[in-house]
C-alpha cells in the first residue's frame, strides 16, 4: 500500500444497503493526474463507488486514501474533492458568479478576490456574459459549464464526474467530451468519471474500470480492454456494435463454429480438441471476402453512409461492419473472413477468457 | 334555447360552477363583511338592530373605541399574542420539520400524529389546556413542582402577569402542527443533491442551513408567517375556554373584545368597529401572503 504514489486509493471497499451488497471488495488505485472512467450497466455500483470517494455514502468496510491521507471517516467537506452532478445541482437562488464563488466565500475569501477568481474561470470556460444570470435562465450546456467551473475554481485534490453529459443532446455531448478531457490535461487534475456510455469511457479515460453487480470485472487501458477482454461481459460491453458470440468446439485445426456449413477458423488454441467454447467475433473484424471461410445469408443491411452493418440470417445472428458501401441486399449469401488472431475464446461456463 | 345548449356543450357550465362558488362566498362572507363595515359607521341600538338604514355616525364609533380605557391594553395584548404565538409556532414548527426531515425510522408516522393538535376543535384544546394550566390541580404545576423548578403553585390563568401567556402557550400548541407541515413541504422541495454539492463545497451543517435552506425556503416562510398572522388574529375559541379575557382584561385581545362588545354588552356598533380595525390588519397580512407565494425561487 503506497499511499504517496496514488492520489486516490481504494482498498477492499464494501457497501451494504440493508441486505443488498452494493460494492464487493473493490480495490482501485488512481495515480496523480490520472483520468479514470467507471463504466457499467445501470445498477452496477459505479455511482455508489463515486459517492463513496466523495464521502456522500458511508462504507461498511475497507479504506479510502486521498493524497496519502486516510479519509475513510472524514465528512465530505473535509475531503477537498469537487463533484459535477448529473443534475448539475446548481444553487438556484444564486447567480452564476455566486455559484462559482460559493466554496471560496465559505472559506472566508474576500468578496472582490472571489469575484476576480470567478471572472478568470468564466473567461476560460466561456461564461463571462452569464456571470450575473440565475441558473434557471441558462441552457443545459451552460449549466453544465457552470457546474464545471464551480469544481475548477476550488483547485481540489480530485474531480468526480457523475454522468455529467447524460442530460445533453448528442452533438453537445461529443463537444463537451473533448472539452472536459482538454480541461483535465491543462489542469493536470486527477479525475474519476462515471458513465454508462462505453464510448465516453474509451475516448476520455486513460484507465477504464468495468463494473458489474458491485464487482470490478476488469480494469486497464482502453485498448487493453478492447484487445484482451477478461471475460464475456467485458467483451460484450466494450466495443460498438457489440461483439458477436457463437458456440464453438475446438478441433485440431482451430475452432469449429456452430454456424451453417460448420466453418473452422485456424486459431492457435491450447485447449485439447473437442472442448466446447464460446467464440467472440467483433463486427469490425469480420471482413466481406468472397473466399472467406464463412458463407452466410444476409437478413438486413443498415447503411450509415460511412459504414454498412450487415445482419446475418443465422441463429445467433451476426453483425458485420463493412467499411465501404457494398452492393449487398437481404437474401444474398456473403463470404466472410476473420483474422484468427482476433477471435476471442471464452469458457461457456465461467465466461472467463481462454 | 341558446342557454340550454351552452349548458350541454360545456361553455356555460364553467360559468355556473364559478357562479355557485361566488354566490356562496358573497352570501356567507361578502355581505356580512359589507354589513359589518356599514354598521361601524352607524348608530346601532337594540331597537334599530333589525333595520338596515340607521342614523349615520361617521367616525364617532372609532373615536369612542379608541377612547375606551382598556383600548391600549387590548391592543398591546393583541400584539403580544400575535408575536408570541407566531414566534413560538414558527420556531418550534421549523425545528420539528427539520427534525422529521432526517427520515429516521417511523418519522413519517410520528409527524402524522402531530396533526392531532390541528384536527382538534379550539374549544376542546382550550378546555384541555385549561385543565393543564389550572393553579390548584393543574398537571403543569405538579410537573414543575416535582422537578423543583417552582415551590408554590403558579396561577397561570388568574395571575394578571401570566394570563395572556397561558393562552399563548395553548395557541402555540394548537398551531404547531400546521407550521410544521407547511415547512416540511418546503424542506422536501429542496433537491437533495444541492445539499450534497454544498457539503462538497465545504459547508458545515449550519452553513448549509443558512445559505441553502433559508434562502430557498423564503417563499414558504413568508406564506407560513402570514398565514400564522391571519390564524392568530382569528383565534377566538381559546379565550372563552381559558381566561375569558381576564383578569381585568389582562388577557383580552381585540377579536375577543369585539365579541364582548357585541354579544355581552350588546354594543353592536363598537363591536363592528373593532372588527373592521382588525380586518385592515388581516388584509395587510393577506397581501404579504399572496406576494410571497407568487415570488417562488425555484430553479
Amino acid at each position: 500500500m503506497n499511499g504517496a504514489m496514488n492520489q486516490i486509493e481504494l482498498t477492499g471497499i464494501e457497501k451494504h444497503y440493508g441486505g443488498y451488497h452494493a460494492l464487493k471488495s473493490v480495490n482501485l488505485a488512481i495515480p496523480k493526474g490520472g483520468f479514470v472512467a467507471l463504466v457499467g450497466p445501470s445498477g452496477c455500483g459505479k455511482s455508489t463507488l463515486l459517492r463513496t470517494i466523495a464521502g456522500l455514502e458511508t462504507i461498511t468496510g475497507g479504506a479510502i486514501h486521498i493524497a496519502g491521507q486516510d479519509v475513510t471517516t472524514l465528512p465530505p467537506r473535509l475531503r477537498d474533492i469537487a463533484m459535477v452532478f448529473q443534475s448539475y445541482a446548481l444553487y438556484p437562488h444564486m447567480t452564476v458568479a455566486e455559484n462559482l464563488t460559493y466554496a471560496l466565500r465559505l472559506k472566508g475569501v474576500p468578496k472582490p478576490v472571489a469575484r476576480k477568481r470567478a471572472e478568470d474561470i468564466a473567461e476560460t470556460i466561456g461564461l463571462t456574459p452569464l456571470l450575473d444570470r440565475y441558473p434557471r435562465a441558462l441552457s443545459g450546456g451552460q449549466r453544465q459549464r457552470v457546474a464545471m467551473g464551480r469544481a475548477i475554481i476550488r483547485e481540489p485534490k480530485a474531480f468526480l464526474f457523475d454522468e455529467p453529459l447524460s442530460n445533453l443532446d448528442a452533438a453537445l455531448r461529443v463537444h463537451m467530451r473533448a472539452e472536459i478531457r482538454k480541461l483535465h490535461n491543462r489542469l493536470g487534475a486527477t479525475s474519476v468519471y462515471v458513465t454508462h456510455d462505453q464510448i465516453e469511457a474509451m475516448t476520455m479515460a486513460d484507465h477504464v474500470v468495468v463494473m458489474r453487480a458491485g464487482v470490478i470485472e476488469q480494469q486497464g487501458a482502453p485498448l487493453e480492454l478492447y484487445d484482451r477482454p477478461a471475460n464475456r461481459f467485458v467483451a460484450g460491453f466494450i466495443g460498438s456494435p457489440a461483439m458477436n458470440f457463437i458456440d464453438a468446439v475446438t478441433t485440431d485445426q482451430g475452432v469449429k463454429l456452430a454456424l451453417p456449413g460448420e466453418p473452422v477458423i485456424a486459431t492457435t488454441t491450447r485447449s485439447q480438441p473437442g472442448r466446447k467454447v464460446l467464440a467472440g467475433l467483433r463486427p469490425e473484424h469480420l471482413a466481406v471476402d468472397p473466399d472467406g471461410a464463412l458463407r452466410l445469408p444476409v437478413a438486413l443491411v443498415e447503411q450509415t453512409g460511412s459504414t454498412s452493418y450487415l445482419v446475418t440470417d443465422t441463429e445467433p445472428m451476426l453483425t458485420v461492419s463493412a467499411n465501404l458501401r457494398r452492393d449487398i441486399h437481404p437474401g444474398d449469401v456473403v463470404g466472410l473472413s476473420i483474422d484468427p488472431a482476433r477471435v476471442h475464446l471464452f469458457d461457456p461456463a465461467t465466461e472467463a477468457r481462454l | 334555447m341558446r342557454i340550454l345548449r351552452s349548458l350541454t356543450d360545456g361553455i356555460g357550465f364553467d360559468l355556473i360552477l364559478i357562479g355557485a362558488a361566488m354566490a356562496f362566498l358573497m352570501a356567507m362572507a361578502g355581505l356580512p363583511l359589507v354589513y359589518n363595515v356599514l354598521m361601524s359607521f352607524q348608530e346601532v341600538d337594540m331597537f334599530s338592530l333589525g333595520s338596515l338604514i340607521r342614523p349615520w355616525a361617521g367616525f364617532d364609533n372609532y373615536r369612542s373605541v379608541v377612547a375606551q380605557p382598556e383600548f391600549w391594553l387590548v391592543m398591546k395584548n393583541t400584539a403580544l399574542f400575535v408575536v408570541g404565538s407566531i414566534a413560538g409556532q414558527f420556531t418550534l414548527g421549523f425545528a420539528l420539520a427539520l427534525f422529521f426531515h432526517q427520515n429516521f425510522p417511523g418519522s413519517a408516522t410520528i409527524r402524522g400524529l402531530f396533526l392531532v393538535s390541528w384536527v382538534m376543535p379550539g374549544l376542546v384544546v382550550g378546555a384541555i389546556w385549561s385543565f393543564i394550566l389550572a393553579g390548584d390541580y393543574g398537571v403543569l404545576n405538579a410537573l414543575l413542582q416535582g422537578v423543583g423548578l417552582i415551590s408554590e403553585p403558579v396561577f397561570w390563568k388568574s395571575d394578571p402577569n401570566l394570563s395572556l401567556y397561558a393562552v399563548i402557550i395553548a395557541n402555540i400548541w394548537l398551531g404547531l402542527a400546521f407550521n410544521m407541515l407547511l415547512l416540511s413541504v418546503g424542506l422536501a422541495a429542496i433537491p437533495r443533491d444541492i445539499y450534497e454539492a454544498a457539503e462538497l463545497d465545504g459547508a458545515t451543517a449550519w452553513q448549509r442551513f443558512r445559505t441553502i435552506t433559508l434562502p430557498m425556503m423564503r417563499s414558504t416562510i413568508g406564506a407560513v408567517l402570514s398565514l400564522g398572522l391571519i390564524g392568530t388574529l382569528q383565534q377566538f375559541d381559546l379565550f372563552p375556554a381559558i381566561t375569558e379575557g381576564g383578569p381585568a382584561n389582562t388577557s383580552n385581545v381585540s377579536q375577543y373584545w369585539a365579541w364582548q362588545m357585541s354579544f355581552k354588552l350588546y354594543d353592536f356598533a363598537r363591536g363592528a368597529t373593532i372588527s373592521v380595525m382588525m380586518l385592515v390588519l388581516v388584509l395587510f397580512a393577506a397581501v404579504i401572503y399572496v406576494r410571497s407565494t407568487r415570488g417562488e425561487v425555484r430553479g
